[in-house]
């Protein structure tokens, strides 16, 4: 079975099914029609579906956990945004959270497309169990950041919505909006340090040392240490929410720095030589 | 903790500066890059090697006595608090953060919480004898931010006790070579040296066959190693680190053989008799083409058509650079150069770093930590019987807030 061209198939279905998703949660939210939520949200679930069965087709036409290059780690990192934002819609009945991330789920596939797609043997370094955890954990905490910032944008823009009873209806108070916020990073941060931690482990063993200031490490330490701000300034008093949203936003920046920043402009020693 | 929210800012500022200067090169790259000016300044803030630059150091001495001292100070109260939480009566007469009367069934109220361990007596409150229920959960969730202090502090000691004591050497050589390694007094063997390739020629994987001698009790352990499989022999790492071509170079005087030797792509061979001569070994490119406008390269990392890139240098100035094929001979007046033979060498890191458990230990105990911090939130509810026989259940979490009362009121309504 040529599951790599069943891959590639499903891999564009599930863009049109984001694209429709975000569509759907546009009326929705621009046009109020609140039973479009729904609609949108059958879309985005359906999309997931297909999309973890073409993750799933991949790894296996690939022969290993397909997420070691800019395409797979792009198509798993919306996975994964799609994933931790499904769990928050449904955990705290909060739609709009789903239309704000919808577009930034759409622009990281979007980036996955524009990615070579093709499959190529794991070169000695990275043929290592410690791959997938390393990997997998920085799609999560990724999902976790992502979402936080997505809250964060809702946090700053509810304060401007005019239409009281839209908002009443379908975005939390300030309060509970930074209170999710905060669990989101608690995922993210967490899933962080654990990326750190097996990536780590994984570098110990490839190259000899656990941490070597590479661009990569050092910019996941700054994401970590920019949350760890986060917390501290957090439980401070006279810190509020706005604050937080904001910060939420800045932290987010530097995920996506980590991540294409960092292998775009500061190539760093992550290959074997 | 304003100073620790400021110590974490520069930390992050002082990261992302060090990662946008490339680190550890001449001043002269950087004048290129930046300007003398810019140069002049990096090189004085040790921006150049800014992760080891001694005001660096500093600040991680500063954040870990800043999180010894915060652990410190903070001890005594959560000893405190988790004495008191563990008390029902000092709970019990107070007002919870959300509160909800009528309950008929505080046991399926608790139960749908999800509190166990509930406790139950009769206490006087407001000057009235009342009869209460009381249970806490997650109070483990107190000593989550301490927890994660502990392990930061853990790591970054491991981190750098590891960076002020380990021991790191590198040894290169064919299969058959034996050197020892640094000054540790042992000796390592290198046994054989493959490089397992796939049919489209890309490497999957080096494999090194080594033997390490210890001559002062003369034991003696051999490993096979590979990139992401090093091997612990008498308390140090073994690496297979990388690899490179070598070859053998045969210089010949007048006809006569002179001089045999092993050279290795990068380094150079003096002439025996006339050592001013050198032989500089550029390159190795096993399946040698020209292509125009791309200069010398391989095809392909098979041995098919070696052609060896050498420089001749005489009293340190160079006479002449060029590809020479396995077939042909470099004369230089009466002496005439030949390469063959060529072959991988392998690259074997060797490293002793007594402290990477200390490392390790700090990152699980950061790991558990946030968890005990994110996911065991401390949060406590009670009952006081009224007068009517119903109960008031009353609910306080330190993080849940508007979400924990959410969850309080629901589970409550059901209960009335």
């Amino acid at each position: 079975m040529n599951y790599l061209g069943i891959e590639n198939v499903l891999f564009a279905v599930i863009m049109v099914l984001y694209f429709l998703a975000m569509g759907a949660y546009f009326v929705f939210v621009a046009a109020k029609k609140e039973n479009m939520a729904k609609v949108a949200m059958l879309l985005q679930g359906a999309g997931f579906v297909l999309h973890t069965v073409a993750l799933i087709l991949r790894g296996i036409g690939a022969g290993r956990l397909p997420l070691t290059n800019q395409y797979e780690f792009a198509t798993s990192f919306a996975w994964g945004l799609c994933l931790v934002s499904l769990v928050f819609v449904v955990r705290y009945r909060f739609h709009v959270l789903g239309a704000f991330a919808a577009p930034v789920i759409f622009l990281i596939i979007g980036y996955a497309a524009m990615q070579s797609k093709e499959v190529h043997d794991l070169m000695p370094a990275l043929q290592s169990n410690w791959l997938g955890f390393h990997v997998s954990s920085a799609i999560i905490a990724y999902g976790g950041f992502g979402v936080s910032f997505v809250l964060g944008i809702i946090f700053l823009m509810r304060e401007r919505m005019k239409d009281q009873g839209f908002l009443d209806r379908h975005v939390p108070s300030k309060e509970k909006l930074d209170l999710i916020g905060y669990r989101s990073v608690a995922l993210g941060l967490l899933f962080l340090t654990l990326c750190i931690l097996t990536g780590a482990i994984w570098a110990e063993r490839a190259w000899g040392s656990y941490w070597s200031w590479d661009p990569k490490e050092t910019w996941s330490l700054v994401t970590w240490l920019i949350y760890a701000v986060y917390l501290h300034l957090r439980i401070r008093r006279g810190w509020n929410g706005r604050a937080a949203a904001i910060f939420a936003v800045i932290g987010f920046i530097a995920v996506l720095f980590t991540y294409i920043g960092v292998n775009t402009f500061l190539p760093g020693v992550h290959s074997y030589k | 903790m304003q100073f620790a929210i400021g110590l974490l800012m520069i930390l992050v500022l002082a990261c992302s500066v060090g990662s946008l200067i490339t680190q550890k090169q001449p001043y002269a790259v950087y004048a290129d890059q930046y300007g003398e000016r810019l140069a002049g300044a990096i090189m004085a803030l040790q921006l150049d090697d800014m992760f080891h630059s001694w005001w660096f150091v500093v600040l991680s001495a500063f954040l870990c006595l800043n999180l010894l001292l915060c652990n410190l100070i903070r001890l005594p109260s959560i000893l405190n608090m988790m004495k008191k939480e563990a008390d029902p009566v000092s709970s019990v007469g107070k007002t919870g953060s959300v509160e909800l009367s009528g309950i008929k069934d505080p046991d399926g109220f608790f139960k749908a919480m999800g509190f166990g361990n509930v406790k139950s007596g009769e206490s006087e409150v407001n000057e009235e004898k009342r009869s209460w229920k009381y249970s806490v959960k997650n109070r483990i969730g107190l000593w989550g931010a301490w927890v994660c202090h502990l392990g930061v502090l853990l790591l970054i000691l491991g981190f750098g006790l590891g960076q002020a004591t380990k021991e790191e050497f590198t040894v290169y050589g064919l299969p058959g070579d034996s050197q020892p390694v640094g000054e540790t007094g042992v000796i390592l063997t290198i046994d054989s040296f493959d490089i397992g390739l796939r049919e489209d020629d890309t490497v999957e994987q080096y494999t090194a066959g080594i033997t390490v001698r210890r001559p002062s009790d003369g034991a003696e352990e051999s490993a096979e190693i590979s990139v992401n499989n090093p091997a612990s022999i008498f308390g140090m790492k073994f690496y297979q680190n990388s690899t490179g071509w070598a070859a053998d170079i045969h210089i010949k005087k007048n006809g006569e053989a002179l001089q045999d030797e092993v050279i290795y792509a990068g380094e150079y061979v003096a002439v025996s008799d006339m050592p001013n001569l050198v032989i500089y070994l550029n390159a190795f490119y096993p399946d040698y083409v020209l292509k125009e406008g791309k200069g010398p390269m391989s095809a392909s990392s098979t041995v098919k058509n070696p052609a060896y890139l050498y420089s001749v240098y005489y009293q340190g100035q160079m006479l002449g650079m060029n590809a020479l094929m396995e077939s042909e001979e470099l004369t230089i007046d009466e002496y005439t150069v030949t390469f063959d033979n060529p072959r991988n060498f392998t690259l074997i890191q060797v490293k002793r770093d007594r402290f990477t458990f200390l490392a390790l230990i700090g990152g699980l105990v950061v790991l558990a930590g946030l968890i005990f911090a994110f996911y065991t939130q401390e949060a406590k509810i009670w009952a006081l019987k009224e007068a009517d026989g119903t109960w008031t259940v009353h609910g306080m979490s330190r993080k849940g807030g508007v979400l924990f009362a959410e969850q309080f009121r629901e589970a409550a309504e059901k209960f009335k």
